[in-house]
């Protein structure tokens, strides 16, 4: 039996922590209901304490027997993912009470999540990977459906459900016919066995395309991309802020773990191909379709497709500048589509109808924080400088170039520009249109738009100074690439 | 602090004057836009200090600043001027009190949003003149883009959402590609020093050494890839079909900015990237460059001649303008080159002043067609007497400042390219008929529209903004030294 040391506890400090407060959230919707307006503060609290646990507790590297590696890798991504946390609880109060869902269970799987994700993300075992896959999936199907009173909203998340499920039971077989070769569940046992075999057997070869294509559906990379839109539509927006990062984060860096562990670059030249092709597929078919869309909540789910081809790139270079190149790009990317969400949670008149870009008309002039942050959000997503997009952009390109990848590279630039035109038509829309004689009411709540000027903030600051993310991250993956 | 970081204010001063703006209530709009004339006035002073403490005498960049930014990859801030990015950081701190002041009236609307724009842009302008690092300067050189989007699409003309967005992408194909070339120029001189570095004077030295051998070799695909992006800014036909709709479109400050500086900045990057970072390369496409200018010459003055539009004439002048100083930078002797700079200040200048006066009347009588004036010359004799002015300045008179870079430009690229210089001086001949026919039929011909009895002569605020045009433009040609010897020294650096 496997008895936990003081270590392995102190190691897992922030999830316990968040684990803890999914129960008081609970136990507050339960007996203290009226203290409903304290749901929101707690989960922050929550999430503040828990990334104070992380810097607290020291990272001891491989615990729990070999399941988990806390590492700087898993300390990165659990901060991105509590200032995920953080901000989406932030625009949650407003966005649910003014849907009459307020309840401590949202809060509450929103932690759980979170703990999923963390879990995954520290995972070099495939059972610990494939338990934090489902205890991040499994809220999510629920939050995707939370406005009940909505088919659009219930429909999402059966989407995602139905989907998810596939993913999950592709991750599991394939892990399944990897122990079959490797004898172990270990990342790090597999890789072993690919290195002794002097390349990927057939059988290792179909189980980590299994693998891979179940992390795809998460990270909704082309083909596993169909789900995307329909489920960032409907979802309650401040979920499909959540969910278009989190999982996102959580699965390009289990997908890191086993291309470095498995080292494919130098063993696999196919792997090369065939995730170049997915990139690519991903980058173009994302932004050739965004331009197209009519909402905007749709148009952000395509670009998030595209920027998950970006990000491939990074995985495809692996080794410290691509994985250093991951990291970095998950951080700017959750800065910017988080900040865009919150825009579009404050932009809605109502949740069971689509989010119109054509409604934003004129917005710049009447709401010009709001546009303002929205139109940071865009156009760093279109990746100009000096925003945290760029950033992003610059060091996985970077990443491409310097290992003879400019073909990437070159296509990702030509992406770039087809994404500008999208993100610029919402500016213009805000700005250059005229407000429509019928002008829908926008609610206009402080909180949501905090976290709208918070984020975009985030990326002005750290797109003019990105040291200290791109020194975290190099440092961070410095422990994962040996 | 004025001693070490005075090429840094000058650079970042206006964007944190736009700070400033896009903190303070949108009303009164006066507010905003006095704010904004002060400090471009106050940028203005600062960037004749730097012209008063550069030594014209050293070729070498001045006023050096280095602050590390991102060290693990050899970026650092790092900006300066020579002789050559001097004079146009003066043109554009010029520019900018002047684009404030014809705009006073023209722009009412969204008065706070506008002078935020222009205040972004001018820093991004300038920071891409001084830049020494080339990750800096592809942030500067990106950091015009979106206020420019936002000046020609808010406060443009009928068509303006078309032209911003035609603006935009149009400058992104080339920008986007000169990333990638960028990154692999730091990734090659990692390869041969074993440090990474995007600081310019370092990337000059292992640049050259990148293979050359046809066209599919690395050194001419990063040629064409820094090209185009400075190609399309110029622009060179024939990429030049973004600039006639933005420059119409544009509000009258924004279509000065962009003649006045935003093409210079294509000229400044050939000589600047192009010449020095592949010297090779350079050699193989300059008979493709001479081609293009000439074709460009030629075509922008037919294709002016026909124009109705008094704007569309200006903006199709620029084409074949620019052309004459691409021309000289390819002939790349030091009296074509020091021309071909001079020519770039002049063709600010004038065309500035030309867009300038166009709005003067486009403000009262809102029409810009050749064919709804006529005879204003009795009505409007001050305007008319500046027109005039301006209009032999941009024809090349002796006397003004275009003469002296044409003939600089010609004579320098005679030995070169003779026959380029037989059909660039057709262009001058057309580009005299097309200017001296508008102006006939706008100021001479009888007075058929009654609308424009009614006409006022420039006021004291359109003649403040025109003045220190004017003065420049006569300064220049009567006396070329003064612009002419800061930059000699950088010249012949720069052309070894």
């Amino acid at each position: 039996m496997l008895i936990p040391s003081p270590t392995d506890l102190s190691s897992i400090a922030p999830e316990i922590v968040l684990a803890v407060a999914a129960g008081v959230l609970l136990l507050v919707e339960a007996f203290l209901p009226g203290l409903r307006r304290l749901l929101a503060p707690i989960t922050i609290v929550a999430s503040l304490i828990a990334a104070w646990a992380r810097f607290h507790f020291p990272l001891p590297g491989v615990v729990w027997g070999g399941l988990l590696s806390i590492d700087r890798v898993a300390a990165f991504v659990d901060l991105y993912i509590l200032a995920a946390v953080l901000l989406t609880a932030w625009m949650s109060g407003a966005f649910l009470r003014r849907n009459d869902v307020d309840r401590g269970e949202f809060y509450s799987l929103l932690l759980l999540a979170a703990i999923g994700a963390m879990v995954m993300a520290a995972s070099v075992d495939a059972l610990t990977l494939f338990l934090g896959l489902e205890l991040l999936s499994i809220p999510l199907y629920v939050l995707n459906g939370f406005l009940r009173g909505h088919a659009i909203s219930i429909e999402a998340g059966l989407k995602y459900f139905v989907v998810g499920a596939f993913a999950s039971a592709f991750l599991v077989y394939g892990f399944a016919l990897m122990y079959g070769m490797a004898g172990s569940t270990r990342l790090e046992a597999m890789g072993q066995t690919v290195l002794d075999g002097g390349g990927l057997s057939p059988v290792m070869a179909i189980g980590l395309a299994m693998v891979v294509g179940g992390l795809g559906f998460k990270l909704a990379l082309f083909p596993f991309h169909a789900w995307a839109p329909d489920v960032y539509q409907g979802g309650p927006t401040p979920v499909t802020a959540f969910l278009s990062v989190v999982p996102k984060g959580a699965a390009l860096v289990a997908l890191l773990r086993v291309v470095d562990g498995l080292d494919l670059l130098r063993l696999s030249p196919h792997w090369v191909t065939a995730a170049g092709i997915i990139a690519v597929a991903s980058m173009t078919l994302g932004n050739i379709v965004a331009i197209v869309q009519r909402d905007i909540k749709r148009m952000l789910a395509y670009s998030g497709i595209a920027h998950m081809g970006y990000a491939m790139v990074a995985i495809i270079v692996a080794g410290i500048d691509g994985g250093s190149a991951v990291l970095v790009y998950l951080a700017a990317y959750t800065l910017m589509n988080v900040g865009a969400f919150a825009v579009v949670a404050l932009l809605s008149e109502r949740e069971d109808e689509p989010h119109l870009i054509s409604e934003l008309a004129g917005l710049g002039w009447t709401r010009p924080i709001a546009a303002f942050a929205l139109t940071l959000c865009l156009v760093s997503l279109a990746g100009v400088p000096p925003l945290i997009g760029f950033t992003g952009k610059f060091v996985v390109f970077r990443a491409a170039v310097n290992h003879g990848f400019v073909w990437l590279a070159v296509l990702g630039v030509i992406n770039s520009l087809i994404s500008a035109f999208y993100y610029l038509r919402v500016v213009y829309v805000m700005y250059m249109q005229p407000l429509p004689r019928r002008a829908p009411v926008f609610p206009s709540e402080r909180s949501v738009a905090a976290v709208a000027v918070v984020a975009a903030l985030g990326v002005v600051l750290l797109g003019v100074f990105p040291m200290p993310i791109l020194e975290a991250a190099h440092r961070a993956i410095l422990d994962l690439v040996r | 602090m004025l001693d070490t970081s005075l090429l840094s204010l000058v650079t970042l001063l206006p964007a944190a004057g736009a700070l400033v703006l896009a903190v303070l209530p949108a009303r009164p709009a006066a507010l905003h836009r006095w704010l904004a004339l002060a400090l471009s006035l106050v940028v203005f002073i600062l960037s004749l200090a730097v012209w008063f403490r550069f030594d014209p005498d050293l070729p070498s960049f001045q006023l050096q600043e280095q602050l590390s930014w991102i060290p693990q990859y050899g970026i650092s801030y790092h900006i300066g001027v020579d002789g050559i990015s001097l004079l146009l950081v003066l043109l554009t701190t010029l520019l900018i009190p002047v684009v404030i002041l014809a705009s006073w009236s023209s722009i009412d609307a969204h008065v706070k949003g506008f002078h935020i724009s222009l205040l972004l842009l001018t820093t991004g302008m300038i920071g891409a003149f001084v830049a020494l690092d080339l990750f800096l300067f592809y942030v500067f050189w990106e950091l015009m883009l979106i206020p420019m989007y936002f000046i020609i699409g808010v406060w443009g003309g009928p068509r303006r959402i078309y032209a911003a967005v035609k603006f935009v992408l149009f400058t992104m194909v080339g920008s986007l590609l000169m990333l990638v070339a960028i990154l692999y120029l730091a990734w090659y001189h990692q390869l041969s020093t074993g440090a990474w570095s995007y600081d310019y004077l370092a990337l000059a030295a292992t640049a050259p050494r990148i293979a050359l051998a046809g066209l599919w070799s690395p050194q001419a695909l990063l040629f064409l890839a820094f090209g185009l992006a400075f190609a399309i800014k110029v622009p060179m036909f024939p990429f030049h079909t973004w600039l006639p709709d933005a420059h119409v479109e544009a509000p009258t400050g924004g279509s000065i900015i962009l003649a006045g500086v935003l093409l210079k900045l294509g000229t400044y990057g050939f000589l600047r990237f192009n010449r020095t970072l592949f010297p090779a390369a350079w050699d193989f496409f300059v008979p493709l460059i001479v081609v293009l200018a000439v074709i460009g010459i030629l075509y922008g003055a037919l294709v002016a001649m026909v124009q109705p539009d008094i704007k569309k004439l200006v903006a199709y002048s620029s084409v074949s303008h620019l052309g004459y100083v691409m021309l000289g930078l390819a002939a790349g002797t030091v009296a074509s080159t020091q021309g071909a700079i001079l020519q770039m200040v002049n063709h600010g200048l004038s065309t500035g002043a030309l867009f300038l006066l166009v709005g003067v009347v486009y403000e009262r009588r809102h029409t810009r067609m050749i064919a709804d004036y006529g005879g204003i010359a009795g009505i409007v004799p001050a305007y008319t007497g500046l027109f005039l002015l301006v209009t032999l300045s941009s024809i090349g008179l002796p006397g003004l400042n275009g003469f002296v870079g044409e003939f600089l430009i010609l004579a320098g690229s005679w030995k070169v390219f003779p026959v380029a210089v037989v059909f660039a001086g057709l262009g001058i001949i057309v580009g005299a008929v097309y200017m001296l026919w508008m102006f006939q039929r706008v100021f001479w011909n009888p007075l058929v529209h009654d609308e424009n009895r009614t006409l006022t002569d420039v006021n004291l605020r359109e003649l403040l903004a025109l003045a220190p045009l004017v003065v420049l433009i006569v300064w220049i040609g009567v006396h070329p030294t003064t612009f002419l010897s800061p930059m000699e020294a950088a010249v012949r650096s720069l052309l070894g």
